[in-house]
């Protein structure tokens, strides 16, 4: 246990300095593109320990979900970098936040306003944005499919 | 001289005797050299707008020319704007103006007042594109209602600006359009995501602009450019017509070359909007049934007591001038902590626990939020459609062809926050910082009347500097972030240079206030700005044409 939260405030201070290094100057960028390989390692080696129950980012499965084809370039270039961004959100990981009520919003009040139909004035605006219209469908393709 | 008209009532708002210099706007000095001292401050282009126009000094036509030819002249260096009306759309407004001024109507306190929209906010008769190629040609069959009421009072929307792709950068080099540069030195960025909107603003090529500022995207943008930017309280301005990013953090401020000009462009667009259920009703603290003494805090330095701020209570935010900021926006901190210091104010030093843990937490509730926002851009309503056999290639393919790289990015990373089994790991935990991060600021608040930080680690940069690498583009929103999690209003004002380009490079102040407090950042703001011994933000590319 002991060696896990030595691990654990280790990672802390990795991601302390490691967000440090991003403010410096970038005229230092050669050094600091050291320093990043170096943390980005220990980096992913600690929160493997500290959220080994979290999988790491697939992201064609993601770009399914989020419906957007995306091409095996795009998915090689992006992997890396969501991973380098997904790893910097584990710091959060590393906080004690027990008792600490999540805020949706800063303070607002609930303002709603009355549950009345209003007639839209520019409703044909609204139809000339559509692309594929034929009055009175939204033309779409074929929603089910045999896969 | 100033004609005595009928008043009609918003004109009732503004004080009958004008307690400044009434110097219409083109007559500034040339701007100097960066080391020099003191031309006359800005004071409010709104209000010597006004002045000219109702002494007939100049008309709404000749107002609009001259801004039209300083535009026509810097645009194709500059690139702020994605969308230009026809100028003869724009004349025969003014000219509409100018004959009803003539036969003594009642105009509105935004009359003849040239206005640049950023184009994630709608507006009915220009396309909105929100930076996207995704909207590229799309037109809102309405206005925002911060575009509408703008409009109401009189004032000519003369463009929309470029902008990141749906707010979501820090150098508007994520438009899908083009690259907007810094009017301070062509090769630098103008700071994002609303970049056009303050480049626009500091190269005069309107008087003020709408921005938007979901996590800095006005406080940055006017810190690199020397402008005035203003976030509001979150709820001040209604979000009905801004393309939503976040919407638990999105905010719509306003752009000057003044205090005065960004207070009272915000003053014209506040208020509570029935279509924003997360507008608030609150009555803010500077529309008192003596609704005059808004614009009386705008007054002339030559009436200020020795010390007009003295008691007020100035907190440096400690984790804003340590390690990772440059030295020159340090020591420009400094300087304005010691003119804080010179007006009367106690400033000390305030730690806020958990500043860092914003920006991480920031970015896990923006994109989260915006995975889900976006989600409405699919090809079938409105937008630009990339047809398939089957919806789901159709969604598929339009959203692909749409988006560029920085929106997929965060959208996939938000869609993994979001997912089950993260939720709790990731979105759940960044709202608890949110709670951690607002009390840390309440407390503060109580034992500061302002906040002060700089508003970016470092003065612009150049362009393409920061293009491939996320995280460190992300590092630079610092500054600001927590503000918006807090949803607390932010004033950000040029206070000095550094070195670099042709003139030096303006670096901003950043004054965060209560919630709801904006008067107090504006009174506050307006005699920082106005004794300021420096020189007139003015960027060399335009101090020519200024001085003409």
């Amino acid at each position: 246990m002991g060696g896990v939260g030595a691990m654990v405030k280790g990672a802390s201070y990795s991601y302390a300095v490691f967000c440090g290094s991003f403010l410096r100057s970038p005229r230092l960028s050669f050094s600091i593109h050291n320093k990043k390989k170096k943390l980005l390692k220990f980096r992913s080696f600690s929160s493997k320990s500290t959220c080994s129950s979290l999988q790491p980012p697939d992201v064609s499965r993601l770009a399914k979900t989020a419906q957007i084809s995306l091409t095996p370039d795009e998915i090689e270039e992006f992997a890396p970098k969501i991973q380098q961004v997904i790893d910097w959100f584990g710091q959060l990981q590393d906080v004690d936040l027990q008792s600490v009520e999540p805020s949706i919003r800063a303070e607002t009040e609930n303002n709603l306003r009355d549950n009345v139909p209003e007639t839209f004035d520019h409703r044909d605006a609204m139809i000339g944005a559509v692309p594929s219209y034929e009055d009175p469908y939204i033309k779409v393709p074929r929603v089910l499919s045999m896969d | 001289m100033i004609l005595t008209l009928q008043t009609p009532r918003p004109l009732s708002r503004l004080p009958r005797f004008l307690p400044f210099s009434t110097n219409a706007s083109i007559t500034l000095n040339q701007s100097q050299p960066a080391t020099c001292t003191s031309p006359p401050p800005p004071h409010s282009q709104i209000l010597s707008t006004r002045h000219s126009l109702l002494s007939r000094q100049f008309s709404a036509a000749d107002l609009l020319r001259s801004h039209l030819n300083r535009l026509n002249l810097t645009e194709p260096h500059l690139r702020s704007f994605l969308h230009l009306p026809d100028p003869s759309d724009l004349l025969a407004q003014a000219d509409s103006l100018d004959r009803r001024i003539a036969a003594g109507e009642d105009v509105g306190p935004l009359a003849g007042v040239l206005v640049a929209v950023k184009d994630n906010i709608c507006t009915a008769d220009m396309p909105s594109t929100g930076g996207s190629r995704i909207l590229e040609g799309y037109r809102p069959p309405f206005d925002a209602t911060a575009v509408k009421r703008a409009k109401e009072l009189g004032a000519i929307v003369v463009g929309k600006t470029n902008l990141d792709e749906f707010g979501m950068g820090s150098t508007t080099e994520g438009s899908a359009f083009q690259v907007t540069a810094n009017p301070w030195d062509l090769s630098r960025v103008p700071g994002g995501s609303s970049g056009g909107s303050a480049a626009a603003v500091s190269a005069r090529q309107c008087v003020v602009s709408l921005g938007s500022d979901t996590g800095g995207s006005v406080r940055q943008p006017a810190s690199f450019c020397g402008v005035v930017g203003l976030k509001p309280t979150y709820g001040r301005v209604s979000r009905f017509g801004l393309m939503a990013y976040a919407s638990s953090l999105d905010t719509i401020g306003c752009f000057g070359s003044s205090v005065a000009d960004a207070g009272i462009l915000l003053h014209a667009i506040s208020g509570h909007d029935r279509f924003d259920a997360t507008s608030s009703n609150q009555i803010p603290k500077f529309i008192s049934q003596d609704v005059p003494n808004f614009l009386s805090h705008f007054v002339s330095a030559s009436s200020f007591e020795s010390k007009p701020l003295k008691g007020l209570r100035v907190g440096l935010i400690r984790e804003t001038i340590g390690d990772g900021v440059d030295a020159g926006v340090i020591s420009a901190i400094h300087s304005a902590a010691s003119h804080f210091e010179e007006l009367g104010c106690s400033v000390n030093e305030v730690s806020l626990p958990s500043f860092s843990l914003g920006l991480p937490a920031y970015y896990i509730l923006a994109s989260s939020e915006s995975s889900s926002n976006l989600s409405r851009y699919d090809g079938i309503r409105y937008g630009n459609q990339v047809y398939a056999d089957e919806l789901d290639s159709l969604y598929g393919s339009s959203r692909a062809n749409g988006f560029g790289s920085e929106v997929k990015m965060r959208i996939l990373m938000g869609t993994y926050a979001l997912s089950a089994g993260y939720y709790d790991a990731y979105y759940k935990r960044a709202q608890q910082v949110r709670t951690i991060i607002r009390n840390s600021f309440t407390e503060a608040l109580n034992q500061n009347d302002i906040l002060i930080s700089p508003a970016a680690p470092s003065p612009a940069y150049k362009i393409g500097e920061k293009k491939n690498d996320p995280l460190a583009m992300y590092a630079g929103d610092i500054m600001t972030v927590n503000v918006n999690l807090a949803g607390l209003p932010a004033l950000v004002l040029p206070c000095g240079f550094v070195e670099g380009g042709t003139a030096g490079l303006p670096i901003g102040l950043q004054m965060i206030g209560a919630a709801f407090g904006e008067e107090e950042l504006l009174r506050v703001g307006h005699i920082f700005e106005q004794t300021l011994e420096n020189c007139r933000f003015v960027p060399p590319i335009i101090a020519e044409d200024i001085a003409s």
